[in-house]
């Protein structure tokens, strides 16, 4: 089994994630989040309990990097537009999450390792101008009447 | 300045720039291939098959407009910046594999009695075209930004199209070395 993993193997341990974890997350953020925090961060290698339980660790490796991809694909490729309304629905679940991503940046972190350095640029870049749409949107509805600071 | 001088200016300078762009990236893929041995046979984009569809949003107006309509003006031109230089470096991918398909032709043709002149000089005339579109393209997106370049990406890929499948026609498949290094569909033709 760990020689050669079959294509309809790695679909079924892919559905399985998708249908009974990352379906209840809400919002393509949030699961990017999620599944690049499955992640090692020193070798870079997934891993699931209870999916690696059910098929393999082999297989569940493989299943979270192949939905980690698209994932990332799918957020990439959409707009500004839609990607700020992606950021709101995560926002919503996490308060306080853009103040401290302002800082740590922790987005950059989420990109798959095939990931070209030029993919990973785009992608930080349309993260860091919807997070400052959010805010600058926030200022508007909620003006700090302390500060009279110009936007941005 | 007369109306010839200015004309002049501007026909030396749309020349220059692709010779320059091309010398440099020559250059530059000399200087690659001596630290880090032969890249012929890496896939396209470093393997990440995502930056080759990214010319349909780097090139695309509707995020510029939307920014521009969110935040302020200096937001919005900083985000104009650095899409301009995402766009040169996606250029300089497609530049960069488009060239190591030509050398990896080039070899491969070496050992090949089968080549006609007339296939291998409409080879030659293709890759010609695409580095005086791609050099003008540099030049365009240089100048006024991404945005107005769109066309343009559109024949660039084209031709990268054309040139990948004319290598494919031209050699037999026993002596195709990395032909397959280009894998690009023509997207920004809005």
């Amino acid at each position: 089994m760990q020689g050669e993993l079959k294509h309809e193997d790695v679909e079924a341990a892919r559905r399985d994630l998708e249908y009974r974890t990352l379906a209840k997350i809400g919002g393509d953020f949030a699961r990017l989040i999620y599944l690049a925090s499955m992640r090692d961060y020193n070798t870079g290698e997934y891993h699931h309990e209870g999916l690696a339980r059910q098929f393999s660790e082999s297989l569940a490796r493989k299943a979270l990097a192949s939905c980690h991809q698209e994932v990332f694909r799918r957020l990439v490729l959409c707009s500004v537009r839609e990607l700020v309304e992606e950021l709101e629905i995560y926002a919503r679940l996490n308060e306080s999450t853009f103040r401290v991503w302002e800082k740590l940046q922790p987005y950059t972190v989420t990109v798959p390792l095939q990931c070209s350095p030029l993919t990973a640029r785009f992608f930080a870049l349309n993260v860091r101008v919807a997070l400052a749409i959010l805010q600058s949107r926030q200022r508007r509805a909620h003006p700090d009447p302390r500060s009279a600071s110009p936007r941005q | 300045m007369s109306a010839q001088l200015y004309f002049l200016v501007i026909g030396a300078i749309a020349v220059a720039v692709p010779v320059l762009v091309l010398w440099r990236e020559r250059q530059r893929g000399l200087n690659e291939n001596l630290l880090e041995g032969a890249e012929e046979t890496s896939p396209p984009f470093g393997g990440d098959p995502v930056t080759s569809e990214l010319s349909a949003r780097i090139f695309d107006p509707e995020d510029s407009e939307f920014v521009a309509g969110e935040t302020s003006r200096q937001t919005a031109r900083s985000f104009r910046r650095q899409r301009a230089v995402l766009a040169l470096d996606w250029l300089g991918e497609v530049r960069k594999e488009v060239n190591l398909l030509m050398r990896a032709h080039r070899r491969a043709a070496r050992d090949n009695p089968d080549l006609t002149p007339a296939d291998e000089l409409k080879l030659g005339f293709e890759f010609l075209l695409f580095q005086v579109t791609t050099g003008t393209l540099y030049l365009v997106i240089w100048l006024v930004g991404p945005l107005h370049a769109a066309r343009l990406v559109g024949y660039s890929l084209e031709l990268a199209g054309q040139l990948r499948k004319l290598s494919e026609d031209i050699l037999p498949a026993g002596t195709r070395v990395a032909v397959e290094l280009l894998d690009i569909e023509p997207q920004a033709k809005n």
